[in-house]
């Protein structure tokens, strides 16, 4: 009845090309595994952070700040959708309520940044559960609709909301105050610190994928009525689910606001919640880098190329559809087993050899 | 032995369709129960119903001298009351060592503290035979596999009482004996066990007790010998046949 199943699962079969549990076994307690994700781990972070030093344009770093925002956004839809199997297509309204949070407390309470991370993040998370609880009753299309209805009944409050919201004009923000001598106005700075707060998320998620707690959460995508049986609350589970990642998504709304300066109701509509989906079903929703993978397709390589924004919107149906048909665990999984079977042949023909 | 399941009264309609009319069953700690009768006489929505899918209509369930009537399905598997479905349900997309692991992580095991039924996850996939799979993901295993994979499933979560639904359908021959040796270990484990099937065979020689349904009702009850060759039972469940 209550079956989360998707004509856009987010896995349906996994690629021919290698064995379909290699991508997502957990690491065998004891293996070097974790060793090895965690090295991985910190040499992304690392050439990411590195970037700066390249002396790229001011345009390139302010797409790749802005990339960043999204991807933090994307890894916790990663965790909803990935893990728990539940699409959303109401995430920027997410970010919208971190942002929003964020501005408000800086212009009534002069709340700053810092004091406000705990802030958004919560609220955040708060109204991702209440997106949530119409999942317990519905699921597959029909509670994807909700969660897009839920964008759209965001933006009339904040087009509504008089001065408190700033109408359809928005807010304005100032810059992140420095801190320990480090100037957050300069670019420079500010994509350093969302670099951080994207490393964090990707360990985060990486603890998740991890742990007991995301084994619930894959039992809970893969059958719900077995979950049930073998004692998961799976209601529970899945409010959860949209908490944490309403937490992520409250997160990238609040770096987006100090980020831009200037938030409006515009940002965090339908359209806006389509491309963070359509950034992790491209990217691949069960690969750890498959969200950082997606923005880079979906968000960074278009902007810096200048695409036009029409031709750009038929470039993603286009590629939307054959990742589906072609690549069904998003680009990253599908580079991903290409790397895994061409080491099994080599691997495979040396042992015939020896 | 003191009954641990007892079911008195159950009644569940589905608007006009009585599937259960009014059942009384109960099941002890180290039985083997068989329940069988025609398709559509409300076996399964007998396990359904004392599983919390299904709420019933009337009468009540009560378990190791708790009701539990309408309670969640995770609530009563957390109290050691398992089930397996009878359509060979596993996580299909996930390695066959953590579906094992799901169940060992939640349900009653984990709960009720002291020692445990199973050391670890691995003596599970050992006891029912999957050992040398537990890398493969779910969805790659053969039919008798996945049978196997939902009883370690079930098992997993350390149940006093384990319900399979139809556990012998699609087995060949020799499957079938293997099933009916790890059956027949359970209740010197400390698992009862309740199962409902049409290999007649099979439950001849496993069950201790048989119940007949036929149209929701229990036309007949006691040892597989004798119940088989009740003359009411012989006309519903075998008429075609005699």
């Amino acid at each position: 009845m209550d079956d989360v199943t998707m004509t856009v699962s987010p896995d349906p079969s996994p690629p021919r090309l290698a064995s379909p549990a290699r991508s997502e076994m957990a690491p065998a307690p004891g293996s070097g595994r974790h060793a090895v994700q965690i090295a991985g781990l910190l040499l992304v972070v690392a050439i990411l952070a590195a970037i700066p030093a390249l002396k790229p344009g001011y345009r390139f770093l302010s797409v790749a700040t802005s990339t960043g925002i999204s991807t933090i956004a994307l890894y916790g839809l990663s965790i909803l959708f990935g893990q728990a199997g539940i699409m959303s297509v109401g995430h920027a309204a997410l970010m919208g309520v971190g942002a929003y949070t964020a501005a408000i407390l800086a212009r009534d309470a002069g709340i700053g940044f810092w004091l406000a991370l705990p802030f958004s993040t919560l609220l955040s998370a708060a109204v991702a559960g209440l997106l949530g609880l119409p999942s317990l009753r519905v699921g597959g299309h029909h509670f994807v609709i909700i969660t897009f209805a839920f964008c759209g009944l965001l933006t009339i409050i904040l087009i509504n909301g008089g001065s408190f919201t700033g109408s359809a004009t928005g807010l304005d923000l100032d810059p992140i105050p420095a801190v320990l001598g480090v100037n957050f106005g300069a670019l420079q700075n500010i994509y350093e610190l969302v670099i951080a707060f994207l490393g964090l998320s990707i360990a985060a998620t990486y603890a998740i994928r991890a742990s007991a707690y995301g084994r619930t959460l894959r039992a809970i995508r893969e059958n719900e009525q077995l979950a049930r049986s073998t004692g998961i609350n799976t209601g529970f589970h899945k409010i959860g689910a949209f908490m944490v990642s309403g937490a992520f998504a409250g997160l990238a709304g609040l770096l987006q606001a100090y980020f831009l300066g200037h938030i409006s109701p515009d940002l965090y509509g339908a359209f806006p919640s389509i491309y963070l989906a359509l950034m992790v079903m491209l990217g691949g929703p069960r690969a750890l880098y498959g969200p950082l993978g997606g923005a880079l397709i979906v968000y960074f390589l278009p902007e810096m190329l200048r695409l036009d924004p029409v031709d750009a919107r038929i470039a993603y149906g286009v590629g939307l559809i054959a990742v589906i048909l072609l690549l069904p665990g998003g680009v990253v999984a599908g580079v991903a087993s290409l790397f895994g079977w061409i080491l099994d042949r080599r691997s495979r023909t040396a042992g015939a050899d020896g | 032995m003191a009954a641990t399941l007892e079911i008195t009264g159950l009644r569940k309609t589905f608007g006009g369709v009585v599937a259960l009319a009014g059942v009384d069953v109960s099941v002890g700690g180290g039985d083997i129960l068989g329940v069988v009768g025609p398709n559509g006489s409300g076996k399964t929505t007998l396990f359904n119903v004392v599983t919390g899918v299904h709420r019933p209509t009337a009468g009540k369930v009560v378990w190791q001298g708790e009701d539990i009537t309408g309670r969640s399905p995770h609530e009563i598997a957390r109290k050691g009351l398992a089930r397996t479905f009878q359509q060979a349900m596993s996580f299909s997309d996930l390695p066959v060592r953590e579906n094992v692991l799901i169940g060992y992580e939640h349900g009653r095991g984990r709960r009720r503290g002291g020692p445990r039924l199973w050391e670890t996850v691995d003596a599970i996939l050992a006891f029912v035979g999957l050992a040398e799979h537990k890398g493969r993901s779910a969805g790659a295993l053969p039919f008798g596999g996945l049978r196997r994979l939902g009883i370690a499933i079930a098992l997993a979560t350390e149940p006093a009482l384990l319900l399979l639904d139809e556990p012998a359908a699609g087995l060949n021959d020799r499957e079938t004996a293997e099933l009916a040796e790890l059956i027949l270990k359970l209740p010197g484990m400390g698992v009862g066990v309740c199962l409902i099937d049409h290999d007649m065979k099979l439950m001849a020689s496993i069950c201790r007790r048989l119940i007949v349904l036929d149209f929701g009702a229990k036309i007949a009850e006691g040892p597989p010998d004798r119940v088989l060759r009740d003359k009411k039972v012989v006309e519903v469940y075998l008429g075609n046949l005699a």
